[in-house]
């Protein structure tokens, strides 16, 4: 079909604008100092899959269920992604007015989905068939050609399940609002008052500040209402505090993860108004940072009743939980319009730091807050200069 | 406050130059405004009336010069500058999840007053925004988009209203009752306010000065009289406008 490239072409034609808008010197930095950052990965993960050859050669388990269960997961994940950014465009305010079906629409998106995975595809295998080069595992390309098939059978499923799944957001669009009646209080009036207001609702996009019911948000609410009691029942059973301390500083950080939005930030509402970069920040990582530590207590308190003796654990995960809600609410400012490069960032920069630190020390922590400190500074120029 | 400040003035913008990724869209723009001054913005699509406008209202950082608001330097005090003035934002740039009254809310809080505090009138009232006010923004017409916008603006009497095209979407009611507030600030003498419109002919009933912008630069200035005198006869202001179009154009 004639239509069945225009989001790709879209997407082609949205990063080619981004690349041009860009400062020669800005972009510079990113090629060159990106280039040699990925040198100098892809140099120091070679050296110490070298230095872990004979250990990696001999795990079973990592060759028949760790690495061809991560290459699906992750195809999974890259699936997901690209097939929502696919619809996201099929489905744009200036294409609605176009008489393209719901099919159609889902096709152009999946042959975007399709052109974007191939290439993704090809450097996950060239990646896993180099890894085991490096590690002299015999038949490297034959293992490079199976991640091929297992990363494209995650991401041909999650894209598929996706586009299927995707409803005629034109009609969505276009529904008439009549059928919603104004007038009702907003759900988060108590929390969301505080100066400025409404920031909150704002961030979330919740209609008048009233929540919809979703299942995502049931689901997403279930499942952490679920890993708190899991882990703070195995905490109370064993008289160990660390099960629910550590539950309890990584479901707070995901907690603040998911619920934290800045592109109000952007707005030119809040930055031409009389209000500082600090103040708007710190307003919009409130009510996140109350959820977190909210999640954060249940668990915590099965910990100090588990092994009371062991106070400091249960504080050390709190001190370390607002430091890491910190730092990602910088990560969060800086990639103001994109949550999920905000979090893949952070966790990224997070592993990296902890891989090094293995290496180097605690001095890598420096490093990592050099960089909270300097997105925090360009987050902070940008709301003030645009 | 600088002695050398005319407490009376405004707005100062000194030998500005603003752009986007250090290329200059608008440079060597001087205008003062004082209290009563009601500004017409003229000039053609990409002369830089927007630019001027985001530069004066800290949305990009300048170039080159400086602006003074009420008495407070833009880029040295930023937050008390802005604190001087009120502008109407873009129907686009406004937070669609909110309803009305929250978005009232919202810059009330940030300004510090009510979320009814107009100078001198309801313009909720007036602008017929009751009905809607519950509702999302996003449910609204480009026109409810601009009377909210303007509402907000209001909010607190800031000294000094900006109103980029925000008379564009205003059913001819509405447009009436923005005027008339708009009159009734400026003869108050306590406001100023900057009206960037391709409706030329409005100009010279609304406006005292007015100012027109062609590929950067001011390219001609009204005084009040010259405005007063132009008003006079019908099409005489919209005619010299556009003669100065044509010969920017030409010369261009």
């Amino acid at each position: 079909m004639r239509h069945d490239r225009l989001v790709l072409i879209l997407i082609w034609r949205e990063l080619s604008a981004g690349l041009r808008s860009m400062r020669r010197r800005d972009l510079a930095w990113i090629v060159a100092g990106g280039g040699a950052l990925l040198a100098y990965a892809i140099a120091d993960i070679a050296i110490a899959l070298q230095a872990a050859a004979a250990t990696l050669l001999q795990a079973q388990m990592l060759w028949t269920v760790g690495l061809p269960g991560a290459l699906f997961c992750l195809g999974g994940f890259a699936g997901s992604a690209v097939a929502r950014l696919c619809l996201s465009r099929a489905f744009a305010p200036f294409l609605k007015a176009l008489p393209l079906s719901l099919v159609e629409r889902r096709r152009m998106a999946a042959v975007a989905a399709w052109a974007l995975g191939v290439p993704l595809a090809l450097i996950v295998a060239a990646a896993t068939g180099l890894g085991c080069f490096v590690i002299a595992k015999p038949l490297a390309p034959a293992w490079g050609l199976g991640a091929v098939m297992l990363f494209g059978s995650g991401f041909c499923l999650a894209a598929v399940l996706r586009l299927r799944s995707a409803r005629d957001l034109v009609g969505i669009g276009n529904a008439d609002p009549a059928g919603e009646p104004g007038g009702r209080k907003p759900w988060l009036g108590a929390f969301d008052r505080a100066t400025p207001a409404w920031l909150s609702s704002w961030a979330w996009g919740l209609p008048a500040g009233r929540v919809r019911f979703s299942w995502r948000l049931a689901g997403a609410a279930i499942l952490l209402g679920l890993a708190a009691v899991v882990a703070g029942s195995i905490s109370l059973a064993h008289h160990d505090a660390v099960p629910a301390a550590m539950a309890a500083l990584a479901g707070g950080l995901l907690v603040f993860m998911l619920s934290a939005r800045f592109h109000p930030l952007g707005s030119p509402v809040l930055r031409t108004a009389p209000l500082g970069f600090v103040r708007a920040w710190l307003r919009l990582a409130r009510l996140p940072l109350q959820l977190s530590v909210a999640f954060f207590l249940l668990p915590a308190g099965a910990a100090l009743a588990a092994e009371p003796s062991a106070w400091a654990m249960p504080l050390a995960s709190g001190f370390w939980l607002l430091v890491l809600n910190g730092a990602y609410a910088v990560f969060a400012a800086y990639f103001m319009t994109a949550p999920f490069v905000a979090a893949l960032s952070f966790l990224s920069a997070i592993a990296y730091a902890s891989y090094e630190s293995l290496e180097y020390g605690r001095t890598v922590l420096i490093g990592l807050a050099a960089l909270v400190l300097f997105l925090w500074h360009r987050a902070q120029r940008r709301y003030r200069h645009g | 406050m600088d002695s050398s400040i005319d407490p009376a003035e405004i707005l100062a913008v000194r030998r500005l130059s603003a752009g986007y990724g250090g290329r200059a869209v608008v440079s060597g723009i001087d205008l003062s405004l004082v209290r009563g001054d009601i500004l017409g913005l003229l000039g053609a699509n990409g002369s830089g009336k927007s630019t001027l406008l985001r530069a004066i209202t800290g949305q990009i950082r300048p170039l080159g010069g400086s602006v003074t608001v009420d008495g407070a330097d833009l880029a040295g005090a930023p937050e008390r500058a802005k604190s001087g003035f009120g502008l109407a934002m873009d129907p686009s740039d406004l937070p669609a999840a909110l309803s009305g009254r929250q978005y009232l809310q919202l810059v009330a809080s940030i300004r510090g007053c009510a979320e009814d505090d107009w100078p001198g009138v309801d313009v909720a009232e007036r602008l017929g925004l009751k009905r809607w006010i519950e509702r999302p923004i996003a449910e609204y017409s480009l026109g409810t988009r601009a009377k909210i916008a303007i509402a907000a603006a209001l909010l607190g009497a800031p000294p000094l209203l900006i109103l980029d095209e925000s008379l564009n979407g205003l059913d001819p009611l509405a447009a009436f009752e923005v005027k008339r507030i708009i009159l009734a600030l400026a003869s108050s003498g306590r406001h100023a306010v900057i009206i960037s419109t391709h409706v030329v002919e409005s100009v010279p009933g609304l406006c005292n000065r007015a100012v027109l912008l062609a590929d950067g630069r001011m390219a001609r200035a009204w005084h009040a009289r010259q405005l007063a005198e132009a008003g006079r006869m019908p099409g005489a202001f919209e005619a010299e406008v556009m003669r100065a179009l044509t010969v920017q154009a030409a010369d261009g």
